[in-house]
């Protein structure tokens, strides 16, 4: 009885998800082929390429390293963001408005301009160790994420609920962890979520950053293609799709997939 | 030129749940029809089948001698008003009652005198170059009002118009729908589950429930002459008592109630329609006394009312709720009766 | 502790991080473009003066605009049909749209590497069906980078109007055609005129992403379709040109900081209910 869509509109729409969803299947189906080049449809079917993403040390020191970095990055931007983001919901008339707009300069600035700028200013500058540098520069990139997503959580959140904590005798800092961080879990969960695959899948920022013994997965893939061409890389590439299903399944569990739609 | 719009048999559905069961209908040319119900029962539905947002799964709905069953809303020349006013918000107010002009094919100049006159006649002259955002929920609703009326549409049709404005305003307003209703001699569906809009601005009230329309009357009737017990006990009945006629005594009817109690009805004032029927009252109909003939009762908590004192009453039927006149106080734990008042009370056939 | 100072103690660990490690470097970055001994805005001269430099601003903008354009039609027509869609296709269709968006950039632009390839699966496809006899060299081409770039963006392009168009109530719709509009009047005259902030914001999202892209362009277009992005870093990096490098840097600061600025202005006229 509900009034339906033009279908040429359907068909278009349908085309586009075939467009959307079609080349990762593709690459899921590349990466099983038996074939020593990358062949889609496979033929024959075999493991072995992901069995060589392992073998590959290049590639195993980088898995290591990129998951650490995304993991390590997202903390830190999170033990900052949160206490900022929490002091310009609570305290908005004490801060001057301005700030809630540079905490998001990191995604309006260019990655790859920033991710020179502190090569050149940090890494080379100072003189830091890569890891510690990319460490930053990851850190710095996924903040605007925190602050928001937490900040969006801690705008609906009611902070009289927390002053009742206070005035039953709790002391402030407690309140915090006991009353107000329970309540925007969600905030917290979507925001690690969305930060953490950012900088799982970062290239501009890291491209610059990387250097001898120390680099990340998304840059050591763009290395291998430049001189191989075999299904390895496209098993690579279906592994980190696997981390996206992970994560969204997280989130499904966690928060509901209409979460994602926001 | 006004005219009536029929309803026959219509039925629909939202996937497999049945929402509106051969539903029939006719509201005259010039008449104001009310769907008053719960919310579920069906009004809202029917009238977004006669807007044509929504199509029948089966039956047929006419305007005057036109067919409206298959014809897109676009096409269907119906001024309607809704519940949150769906003004458009990117448009002024004199461009939203010109809107329907505009499709109209009506040229700028004609469209903003025109529409620009409806603006002045719902009284909002200040406000014709104002968004809907900077308006109140009154002008706003006066603004719907106007763009359903300016496109001067056989049929005006309100879905819960005034449910989102304060109660004073609410009166002002329905006042002011029904004048312009009167004024065009507009035929009109109106929908609401507010008893008192819909009796007091309504030629005649559907009272409906579970897709069906219960009873269709001027609200007078409906009021003191409810015709089946959903319908006396929608209108404010608080009191139905099952009873069975058992013997003639004399001019009267001997009635028995639940509990055992009999009552004595004279047949000069009370028809008894069937041997098992129901006995409807309200507390106005049902009066305290010390004695007479009526229900014994022995009386529980009192209130006032400013007009009268209200008992709780227990019976052998049960609690009962009745008043008492202001000038005999009585005090709870009194013993009583409770004398019908046939001006005030229902017989009504039992349900099966 | 006055709420004053806490506030300040609160947010100073993040505004440190953004003001040392954006704010500083970034601003270093500027003024070395200024501070080269053959003058001021010597670097800028010799940036545009360079026909080879011109001709790879020009072709970023024109491969970030044509794929802004893309994106915007595409995502308009998709969104509007999963905003239509019944509940349960519709929250379908957005894991659909959100899967790829979560995919990382190298991961979708190396799908597109497979399917254009010299051996590739297109070509396959085609000499498969006779339409072709010798294989068609689609990558290191203009149009190769423009699909990649579509295809990165339209999903964020979907979501975004998807989530304007479900704030668009229905009953105005309804409303529209109660007053005699055809759908294709209403879609005129309300939907669209309502979506416009929407798709200004999509719009500007496309448009920045696709002008600062690097792995996109490095991949698919190679040397010979050489955009902004992989210029900085072939200066920076290649040819050790950090005047160069920063000075692209700047021009790429300076253009997706006004674009986002004019576009924010032109969503604010375009947009009266929010005034």
């Amino acid at each position: 009885m509900r009034r339906r869509i033009h279908p040429a509109l359907v068909g278009f729409a349908a085309l586009v998800f075939l467009f959307l969803l079609g080349p990762l299947v593709i690459i899921l189906g590349a990466s099983l082929s038996n074939t020593t080049y990358l062949a889609f449809p496979p033929e024959g079917l075999t493991l072995r390429w992901f069995e060589n993403a392992f073998e590959i040390s290049a590639f195993r020191r980088t898995m290591v390293t990129s998951f650490s970095l995304a993991t390590l990055g997202t903390l830190l931007s999170l033990a900052i963001g949160i206490p900022a983001a929490y002091a310009m919901a609570r305290y908005r008339w004490h801060l001057p408005r301005f700030l809630g707009n540079v905490f998001v300069l990191p995604v309006l600035v260019p990655e790859i301009v920033l991710g020179f700028a502190l090569m050149k200013s940090v890494a080379t500058g100072l003189d830091t160790p890569i890891y510690t540098t990319l460490l930053v520069g990851h850190a710095l990139l996924v903040l605007p994420y925190c602050v928001r997503v937490v900040g969006a959580s801690l705008a609906q959140f009611d902070f009289s609920v927390e002053e009742a904590a206070v005035s039953l005798g709790c002391p402030r800092w407690r309140a915090f962890f006991t009353v107000v961080l329970p309540n925007i879990r969600g905030g917290v969960i979507a925001a690690f979520v969305l930060a953490f695959i950012t900088s799982l899948n970062d290239v501009s920022i890291s491209i610059f950053l990387t250097g001898p013994g120390v680099s990340t997965l998304p840059i050591q893939l763009l290395a291998h293609m430049e001189q191989f061409f075999d299904p390895t890389i496209a098993s690579v590439s279906v592994l980190l799709m696997f981390v996206t299903v992970v994560v969204m399944a997280l989130v499904e569990r966690t928060l509901g997939l209409t979460f994602l739609a926001r | 030129m006004t005219v009536s719009l029929t309803l026959d048999g219509v039925s629909a559905s939202y996937g497999k749940t049945r929402v509106l069961e051969d539903l029939s209908l006719e509201v005259g040319a010039g008449e104001l029809v009310s769907l008053l119900g719960a919310s579920g029962c069906g009004k809202t539905t029917t009238l977004r089948l006669v807007a044509g947002f929504l199509a029948p799964d089966a039956g047929r709905i006419r305007l005057g001698d036109r067919d409206l069953t298959r014809l897109p809303a676009h096409a269907r020349d119906i001024g309607l008003v809704f519940q949150t006013y769906a003004l458009f918000p990117h448009l002024t107010v004199l461009d939203n009652v010109g809107f329907g002009l505009k499709q109209r094919g009506l040229g700028r100049a004609a469209r903003r005198a025109k529409a620009g006159e409806m603006v002045e006649r719902v009284g909002l002259s200040g406000f014709a170059d104002r968004y809907p955002a900077n308006l109140s929920g009154g002008q706003r609703q006066r603004v719907a009002l106007a763009r359903a009326l300016v496109i001067d549409p056989p049929l005006l049709m309100f879905d819960e118009p005034l449910s989102n404005l304060d109660a004073k305003l609410r009166v002002d307003m329905r006042v002011e729908i029904r004048r312009l209703q009167r004024a065009n001699g507009t035929t009109a569906l109106y929908v609401t589950h507010d008893q008192e809009e819909a009796f007091s601005i309504s030629d005649r009230v559907a009272i409906m429930d579970r897709g069906r329309i219960m009873q269709l009357d001027a609200p007078e009737v409906l009021y003191s002459r409810p015709a089946n017990a959903f319908v006396a006990d929608f209108v404010g009945f608080d009191t139905l008592l099952p009873m069975r006629a058992v013997a003639e005594a004399g001019d009267a009817v001997r009635v028995r109630m639940e509990g055992g109690a009999t009552l004595d009805l004279p047949r000069s004032d009370w028809t008894v329609p069937a041997q098992d029927f129901l006995f409807a009252a309200r507390a106005d109909g049902l009066l305290v006394a010390r004695e007479g003939a009526g229900i014994p009762a022995r009386l529980g908590l009192r209130t006032y009312l400013g007009r009268a004192y209200q008992y709780r009453c227990e019976t052998p039927a049960g609690e009962l709720i009745a008043n008492g006149p202001l000038s005999q106080p009585m005090e709870p734990g009194e013993t009583a009766v409770l004398i019908p008042n046939p001006e005030q009370c229902c017989l009504l056939p039992a349900e099966t | 502790m006055t709420d004053r100072r806490l506030a300040w103690a609160l947010a100073t660990p993040a505004l440190l991080l953004v003001a040392l490690f954006l704010g500083l470097p970034i601003l270093s970055t500027f003024g070395t473009t200024f501070t080269t001994d053959e003058g001021v805005f010597a670097t800028y001269e010799a940036f545009f003066t360079s026909r080879f430099r011109r001709a790879v601003l020009w072709r970023t903008m024109e491969v970030a605009l044509i794929t802004t354009a893309i994106s915007v039609v595409i995502g308009f027509v998709t969104a509007w049909v999963v905003a239509r869609a019944p509940r349960n296709v519709k929250s379908l269709l957005i894991v659909a749209a959100v899967f790829p968006l979560l995919t990382g950039v190298v991961v979708r632009s190396f799908a597109w590497l497979v399917i254009l390839g010299r051996n590739g699966i297109l070509n396959g496809f085609l000499e498969g069906i006779g339409v072709i006899e010798e294989p068609l060299s689609m990558l290191y081409t203009q149009g190769a980078v423009i699909v990649a770039m579509v295809y990165l963006f339209v999903p964020l392009m979907i979501l975004t109007l998807v989530g304007v168009l479900d704030s668009i109530p229905e009953d105005l719709t309804d409303a529209a055609a109660s007053l005699g509009a055809t759908p294709v009047a209403t879609f005129r005259q309300v939907v669209l005129p309502m979506a416009v902030p929407g798709l200004i914001v999509g719009a500007v999202l496309v448009f920045t992403g696709s002008f600062t892209s690097y792995a996109t362009p490095q991949l698919l277009g190679g040397e010979r379709q050489m955009m902004m992005g992989t210029f900085l870093h072939q200066r920076a990096m290649v040819t050790f040109d950090w005047v160069g490098a920063s000075t692209i840097a700047a021009i790429m600061v300076v253009v997706t900081l006004s674009t986002v600025y004019a576009m924010s202005r032109l969503a604010q006229r375009l947009n009266p209910v929010a005034g």
